[in-house]
C-alpha cells in the first residue's frame, strides 16, 4: 500500500516534470500536451490534424528530446518521416541490400525502428505506405519476408495530417485510423500567446535546441504501467459502454464505435486521469476525451452530424453521470 | 399569391394529435356534461362533439397557413349566417324549420367555437392558458346550475378539466419548441401520445370505478340505454329517479306527452262519492300548477308567488311515521266554501318516489302511514291526505257517462249549479289579473277571436266552457274528429303561443299539454280565471273495489282548472281520447290492502314492559285521535295490551323483549273499539283517555331513534348535504387557486427539500451529494444553465468567476467522493462540510430578491432540470 502510494506520487511528479519541460517550448498548448502524454501513457499513438505551421512537428521533437534513451546521455531514438505521394513502404521499414563482403543480402533497418516516430503529413502518402505502418503501430513489430523484427519497448507515433479537404491527400483508411488512440486538432494559440511567441521566437528556438532530458525511457515505461492501476468506477465504465452503444444506434452515424474503441477509450481515460494528477477517473475525463478518442473512428451521414451527433451523445451521458447518486 | 404554410406538415400533425385531439376529447366530455343540465341540447352530445371537432380541425389547419384572421373569420361568419337564412326560407311553414334552425344554430355556435380554438392553437402562444381558464369558467357555470351537488359530482366535473388544463399548457409549449427535423420525431410524438393516453385512461378508469353507481344512475336518467328509451323519456311527464322511483318532472314543465309504458306508479283509495250515492266520484291527482306565462320564453311556468297559493307540497319521506303535517296557509287560502267537504285519500306508492306528494286539489294534510307487511314488496311507502273537495268537482267532465244515469244526472246538476256563476266582479283584482293574464300580440289575437266565436251563443261561464269542450270534440265536414290525439305532434318542447295557434288552426294534433295550453288561453281570453294543473288522471276501471284507483305511467297528465267564485277550482279536461292506441284498461289488481286507519296514535316513553302478560305501560306526551292532534301538558300513563302488536324498529320488526324502559315509542291502534268512539270537538284529552278501554288494544309499536342515534343519523345526513351555491363557487375557486399555487410553488418546495437534505446530512459523502444537487438545482432555477458543459467546467468557467465562490473546488472534492475508491482527505472533508451554507448565502446575496422570486416561479426551468437532454 505504502509502496503504491510512493509510486503514485513519483509518477505524478514525473508527469508534471515532463509537462513543464515541454511547455518551455510549446506555449499555450497545455491541453494538447496532455492529450499527447495521454496517448503516450496509454501505449497508443496520436494523430494531430491541422494546417501546416501550427507547431505539430515541434511538439513531437520536444517530446522525443525530453526523454533520455537507454544510455542516459542521449535522448531516445527520434525519427521523422515526411510522407509524400511517391514514398514506398520500404522507405519506412527498410530494405535488403547485398553485402559485398558477406556475399549475402542483409536487412537495412528503415526509420520505423525508433522510439518516437514523427510521421509528418501522413495522409499525403499512398494507402500502401499507410498500411505499412499498421503492424508496427498495433503489435510493436515489423515482419519482413520471413523474419519478424521486434521494435523497442517504447514505440510512440506522432502522426500529423493536413485537413482532408486539402489537395493531394489520401484519406486514411478506417483500420489505420483505429490504430490512433487519440486524434486532436492542434489549433492556433490565442492572441496573447501568439504575441509572446513572436517576441521570444529566438529564445524558444534556443530552448528547443537545449531541451533537457527529464525522464528516462524506463520511467516512461513505469508510468505506462502506473496508468493501468488508475481506478475506474463502474459507473464510468457503464458510461463508456453507453456512449459506444449510442454511437451505433444513432441515426446520423453510419459506422459506430467498435468494442476495441471502447477499450481504447478506457485506456485513455486512465492515462488522462494520471496526466491530470489523479488516481481515479471522473466524469470530466469522459467529457474531455470523448471527442478526441471516438470522433475519428466514426463515419457520419453528413457534416451537420459530424458537428453535433457525438457531442449530443456525450452531453446526454455527462448529464446522466452528473445527476447520479452513488452511494457506497 | 401562394399562401405558404406557417409550420411544417409534421408540426401540424403534431398539433392535431397532441393539442386538437385532446381538446376534442375534453369538448366531448364537457358537452356530455352540459347535456345533463340543458334539455335544449336534446342529449345529442356525440353529434355536437362532431360539430366542435370539425371547427377545431379545420380552424387549426386553416390558420397554419398564413391566412389573416379577421379577413377570413368575418366571411366565414357571413357565410354561415347566409346559410341559416336560406334554411329559414327553404323550410318555411314546416315544423322541421324549428328543428333545422335550432340545430343549425347549435352547429353554428359549436363550429365557430371550435374554429376559434383552432386558430388560438395555431397562432397564439398563451392560448392554452386562456382556453383552460375559459373551460373552467364554463364548468363552474354548468355546475352551479345543479341543485344537488356532492363532492363526487364536483370531482367528476372538475378533475378532467383541470387535468386537461395542465396537460395542454405543458404540451402546447412542448409542441411549440420541438424540433421537427429531429430523426426520432415520430417516436417523440408517439411517446407523448402514449403517455397522454395512459394518464387519461388511468384517470377515466379511476373515475369510473369510483363513481360507477353514479354514472349508471345518470345514464338511466338521461336515457343512455338506446334511442328508443331516449325518445320516450323526452316525451314523458314523469322522470325516473336514480333509485328507479318516479317523480313528476318539475324542471321540464309540460315538455312531454304520455308514455305508453304500463308500469304502476301508485294506487289510491279516495273516499269521494256522489252525494247520497255509493257511486265513486274520481278526482284528478294534482302535483303542481302552471300559472304564469313567461312572455320572454313563451312558456308556462310554475310560480310560488301565485295569488291564493293553495298548493300543498310536503315531503312525506321527511315526516315520521304517523306524524302529521298540516298546511295552515292552504286552510286559509282555499277558495270556495259552497258544497265543500273534506275528503280523505290514501296513497300507496309503487314506483312513485317516497318524496313525492300527490293528492286531489286543495290538500292540506299529510300523514305517512305504515304498509301491511305482505304488501311491502309492492308498495314501499304510503300516506294519508285530506283535502277540501267540492261536490261539483269530478274527473267526469268529458268522459262519456255511457248511459250511467247517476253520472248523467250529476253532470246536469253540476252544470245547473255552476250556471249560477255569471261574473267575477267580487273577486280580488290582483287574483283576476293574474289568472286571466294573456299577452298582447298578433298571435294571441287569433286565439281571442276563436274564443269569442266559439262562445258567442253561450251566456254563462260554464256554458262557454262546454262550448270550448264541444269544439275540441267536434267533427269536421267528413265526419272525422276535428282534433286528434297524438304523442308525437312533431313539435319539441313546451307549446308556445305560436305553436298553439298552429295546433288550434292547422295541425290539430297533440297530447294533453297542447289541449291544456290551448284551453288555458281560450278561457283566459274570455276572462275566465284558469290555470294548468299537472299530475295524474284518474280512471275508474274497477267495479269490485269501489273508491280504489290504479295509476299507471301513461296516466301522467295535464289539464286545466277554472275558477268559479264560491265553488273554487274545477277540473276541466279538454284532451280528446286517443284514437290511435285504444287504451285497453290495465286490469286493476285485486283489493290490495285492508285499510286500517289508525284512529289512535300515541307518542311517549316506555315505563314498564311485562313480556309474560304482554302488557306495556307508557307515558303519553302527544296523541292523535281521529286525526286530531293533542299535545298533553301533563303526561298520562297508558296501559296497553300488546298481545297482537308488532314491534318495529327502523325497517324490521323485533321481539317484545327489545322494548326497554325509557325508550321513545309510537303506539297505534286500528281497533274497532277505539274507532267507534266518535270524538266531539270540545272533547279534551282527559275525556278521550277516559273513553279508551283499559288496557288499550295496540296493534303496532314503533321504537323511535334515541337522541344518540338521531345524532348519528343527522351526522351521516349532514355529510351528504349539498353545498350552497356560493359555497360551491368558493370551493371551486379554492381548488383552482390551490392547484395553481401548488404548481407555482413546486420549484421552491423542491429547492427547500434539497436544502434541507444538504444541511441535514453529516456523512461527508452524502452531504457532498446533496450539497452538490442543491447547488446545481439552485443555479438552474436562477437561470444559470449548464448547457453542454460538465458540472466542473460550468463551475470553473461560469459560476466561480461570476459569484466569487469555490464551487469548482467543492465539485472536485465531490467527484473524488463519487468516483474514487479512496476516502477524502481531511482537507477535502473540510471543503465539503463548509461549502453549502456559505455558497447558498453568497449566490443569493448577489441576486436581488425580486429576480429570485420571478425565477422561482418559472416551472419550465424545473422541468428542464429533470428531463434528460435529447441525443
Amino acid at each position: 500500500m505504502m509502496e503504491q502510494q510512493v509510486n503514485t506520487e513519483t509518477a505524478l511528479q514525473n508527469i508534471q516534470r515532463l509537462t513543464d519541460n515541454i511547455e518551455t517550448v510549446i506555449k499555450g498548448k497545455r491541453n494538447q500536451i496532455k492529450f499527447v502524454l495521454t496517448a503516450l501513457l496509454a501505449k497508443g499513438h496520436i494523430l494531430m490534424e491541422d494546417n501546416p505551421g501550427t507547431g505539430k512537428t515541434v511538439m513531437a521533437k520536444t517530446l522525443a528530446q525530453s526523454i533520455s534513451g537507454n544510455n542516459d546521455s542521449q535522448s531516445v531514438n527520434f525519427k521523422r518521416i515526411q510522407f509524400t505521394p511517391d514514398l514506398l513502404p520500404m522507405d519506412l521499414i527498410g530494405t535488403h541490400i547485398f553485402d559485398d563482403v558477406k556475399k549475402e543480402f542483409i536487412f537495412k533497418k528503415g526509420p520505423l525502428f525508433c522510439n518516437v516516430l514523427l510521421a509528418d503529413e501522413i495522409n499525403r502518402a499512398s494507402p500502401k505506405v499507410q498500411s505499412a505502418l499498421l503492424e508496427c503501430m498495433a503489435e510493436n513489430q515489423i515482419t519482413m519476408g520471413e523474419v519478424t523484427y521486434k521494435l523497442d519497448n517504447l514505440f510512440f507515433t506522432i502522426a500529423t495530417q493536413n485537413p482532408v479537404e486539402m489537395e493531394g491527400t489520401y484519406p486514411l483508411p478506417a483500420a489505420q485510423l483505429d490504430r490512433f488512440f487519440i486524434k486532436i486538432i492542434f489549433g492556433y494559440v490565442d492572441e496573447e500567446t501568439e504575441l509572446d511567441i513572436y517576441k521570444n521566437y529566438l529564445g524558444i528556438n534556443n530552448n528547443l535546441n537545449n531541451i533537457h532530458q527529464v525522464l528516462g525511457i524506463n520511467q516512461i515505461l513505469f508510468l505506462q504501467q502506473q496508468s493501468e492501476n488508475v481506478f475506474v468506477h463502474e459507473e464510468i465504465i457503464k458510461a463508456v459502454r453507453n456512449i459506444v452503444w449510442a454511437t451505433r444506434r444513432h441515426q446520423d452515424i453510419l459506422l459506430g464505435g467498435s468494442t476495441r474503441s471502447g477499450i481504447t477509450f478506457l485506456k485513455c481515460l486512465k492515462a488522462y486521469a494520471l496526466v491530470n494528477g489523479r488516481t481515479y477517473v471522473i466524469e470530466d475525463d469522459v467529457n474531455d476525451l470523448c471527442q478526441p478518442v471516438l470522433d475519428h473512428r466514426l463515419i457520419y451521414r453528413n457534416k451537420d452530424a459530424k458537428a453535433n451527433a457525438l457531442a449530443g451523445i456525450r452531453n446526454a451521458e455527462i448529464d446522466r453521470l452528473s445527476k447520479l447518486k452513488i452511494s457506497n | 399569391m401562394k399562401i405558404e404554410k406557417l409550420h411544417s406538415a409534421k408540426k401540424i400533425a403534431a398539433q392535431l394529435l397532441l393539442l386538437i385531439l385532446p381538446a376534442c376529447a375534453i369538448g366531448a366530455y364537457m358537452l356530455w356534461h352540459i347535456n345533463q343540465y340543458y334539455s335544449v341540447l336534446n342529449n345529442q352530445w356525440v353529434k355536437h362533439t362532431i360539430y366542435l371537432a370539425a371547427g377545431l380541425i379545420t380552424g387549426s389547419i386553416f390558420y397554419n397557413f398564413r391566412f389573416r384572421f379577421i379577413s377570413t373569420f368575418i366571411p366565414l361568419i357571413l357565410l354561415l349566417l347566409i346559410i341559416s337564412k336560406i334554411i329559414r326560407i327553404v323550410f318555411t311553414g314546416e315544423f322541421s324549420a324549428f328543428y333545422a334552425s335550432t340545430n343549425f344554430f347549435i352547429f353554428f355556435f359549436l363550429f365557430i367555437a371550435g374554429w376559434l380554438i383552432g386558430w388560438g392553437f395555431a397562432r397564439l402562444r398563451y392560448f392554452p392558458i386562456i382556453l383552460s381558464a375559459v373551460l373552467l369558467a364554463i364548468q363552474i357555470i354548468v355546475v352551479s346550475k345543479t341543485t344537488d351537488i356532492t363532492t363526487q359530482k364536483l370531482i367528476i366535473a372538475f378533475a378532467p378539466v383541470l387535468v386537461f388544463a395542465l396537460y395542454i399548457i405543458y404540451t402546447a409549449e412542448l409542441v411549440r419548441n420541438m424540433n421537427d427535423d429531429e430523426p426520432a420525431f415520430a417516436w417523440f410524438i408517439g411517446r407523448k401520445l402514449i403517455g397522454f393516453a395512459l394518464v387519461a385512461s388511468l384517470l377515466l378508469i379511476l373515475i369510473f370505478s369510483f363513481f360507477n353507481k353514479e354514472f349508471k344512475a345518470i345514464e338511466k336518467e338521461f336515457g343512455g340505454q338506446g334511442k328508443q328509451q331516449k325518445e320516450e323519456n323526452k316525451e314523458s311527464l314523469t322522470k325516473e329517479n336514480k333509485d328507479g322511483t318516479i317523480s313528476n318532472k318539475k324542471d321540464m314543465g309540460m315538455s312531454g306527452g304520455r308514455k305508453s309504458s304500463k308500469r304502476l306508479v301508485f294506487i289510491a283509495k279516495l273516499d269521494n262519492y256522489f252525494p247520497g250515492t255509493e257511486t265513486p266520484n274520481p278526482l284528478y291527482f294534482t302535483y303542481d300548477y302552471y300559472t304564469k306565462f313567461d312572455t320572454l320564453t313563451q312558456t308556462l311556468e310554475t310560480d310560488s308567488l301565485m295569488p291564493s297559493n293553495d298548493l300543498f307540497q310536503p315531503d312525506p319521506s321527511k315526516i315520521p311515521l304517523y306524524f302529521t303535517q298540516t298546511d295552515s296557509s292552504v286552510l286559509v287560502k282555499a277558495k270556495g266554501n259552497l258544497k265543500r267537504k273534506i275528503v280523505t285519500t290514501e296513497v300507496y306508492k309503487a314506483l312513485l318516489s317516497p318524496k313525492e306528494f300527490l293528492a286531489p286539489s286543495t290538500a292540506f294534510f299529510c300523514q305517512p302511514i305504515a304498509v301491511e307487511k305482505e304488501y311491502k314488496q309492492q308498495f314501499k311507502t304510503a300516506y294519508r291526505a285530506k283535502m277540501y273537495v267540492s261536490d261539483l268537482n269530478s274527473a267526469y267532465f268529458i268522459y262519456n257517462p255511457a248511459g250511467n244515469e247517476t253520472l248523467e244526472n250529476f253532470q246536469q246538476q253540476r252544470f245547473e249549479e255552476l250556471r249560477k256563476v255569471t261574473s267575477w266582479n267580487n273577486e280580488d283584482r290582483n287574483f283576476m289579473n293574474y289568472y286571466t293574464f294573456i299577452p298582447k300580440g298578433d298571435s294571441y289575437d287569433s286565439i281571442r277571436a276563436l274564443a269569442q266565436q266559439l262562445t258567442k251563443d253561450a251566456a254563462t261561464p260554464i256554458d262557454k266552457m262546454i262550448a270550448i269542450r264541444n269544439f275540441f270534440l267536434s267533427k269536421d265536414e267528413d265526419g272525422q274528429p276535428l282534433f286528434k290525439y297524438t304523442d308525437n305532434p312533431g313539435i319539441p318542447g313546451l307549446p308556445s303561443a305560436n305553436k298553439l295557434t298552429y295546433f288550434l288552426f292547422e295541425n290539430r294534433k297533440g297530447y294533453c299539454a297542447y289541449y291544456a295550453g290551448a284551453t288555458l288561453f281560450l278561457l283566459r281570453a274570455l276572462g275566465i280565471p284558469a290555470r294548468v294543473a299537472t299530475g295524474f288522471l284518474t280512471v275508474d276501471r274497477s267495479d269490485k273495489n269501489k273508491g280504489w284507483y290504479w295509476f299507471y305511467e301513461d296516466q301522467a297528465h295535464a289539464w286545466v282548472q277554472a275558477y268559479f267564485p264560491g265553488y273554487g277550482w274545477m277540473d276541466f279536461d279538454t284532451t280528446v281520447p286517443s284514437t290511435e292506441q285504444q287504451q285497453s284498461p290495465a286490469p286493476d289488481g285485486t283489493p290490495p290492502i285492508t285499510v286500517q286507519s289508525a284512529q289512535f296514535v300515541s307518542f311517549g316513553k316506555v315505563l314498564n314492559v311485562d313480556t309474560t302478560k304482554k302488557r306495556v305501560e307508557m307515558q303519553v306526551n302527544k296523541m292523535i285521535f281521529h286525526d286530531k292532534v293533542f299535545e298533553l301538558k301533563e303526561p298520562v300513563k297508558l296501559d296497553m295490551d300488546v298481545s297482537i302488536a308488532t314491534i318495529n324498529k327502523d325497517t324490521g320488526s323485533v321481539p317484545l323483549s327489545e322494548l326497554k324502559n325509557g325508550m321513545e315509542i309510537t303506539a297505534l291502534s286500528f281497533s274497532e273499539q277505539i274507532k267507534n268512539i266518535i270524538p266531539v270537538d270540545s272533547n279534551s284529552s282527559q275525556e278521550i283517555f277516559s273513553k279508551i278501554p283499559k288496557p288499550a288494544p295496540i296493534d303496532e309499536i314503533t321504537i323511535l331513534d334515541t337522541e344518540k342515534e338521531k345524532q348519528q343519523k343527522k351526522e351521516i345526513k349532514k355529510e351528504k348535504e349539498p353545498f350552497s351555491l356560493l359555497g360551491l363557487l368558493w370551493i371551486s375557486l379554492a381548488i383552482i387557486g390551490g392547484v395553481i399555487l401548488l404548481i407555482l410553488s413546486t420549484p421552491w418546495l423542491i429547492y427547500r427539500w434539497y436544502r434541507f437534505k444538504a444541511l441535514q446530512h453529516s456523512n461527508s459523502k452524502r452531504k457532498a451529494y446533496w450539497s452538490y444537487t442543491s447547488a446545481m438545482y439552485l443555479l438552474n432555477q436562477l437561470g444559470f444553465s449548464r448547457d453542454n458543459l460538465s458540472p466542473l467546467q460550468f463551475a470553473k468557467e461560469d459560476i466561480d468567476p461570476r459569484f466569487k465562490t469555490n464551487l469548482s473546488t467543492f465539485i472536485q472534492a465531490y467527484l473524488k467522493s463519487k468516483y474514487s475508491s479512496e476516502p477524502l482527505t481531511s482537507s477535502e472533508d473540510n471543503i465539503v462540510t463548509g461549502f453549502y451554507p456559505s455558497f447558498d448565502r453568497l449566490v443569493k446575496s448577489q441576486i436581488p430578491f425580486k429576480q429570485r422570486f420571478n425565477k422561482f416561479l418559472n416551472f419550465y426551468r424545473t422541468i428542464n432540470y429533470f428531463i434528460k437532454p435529447k441525443i
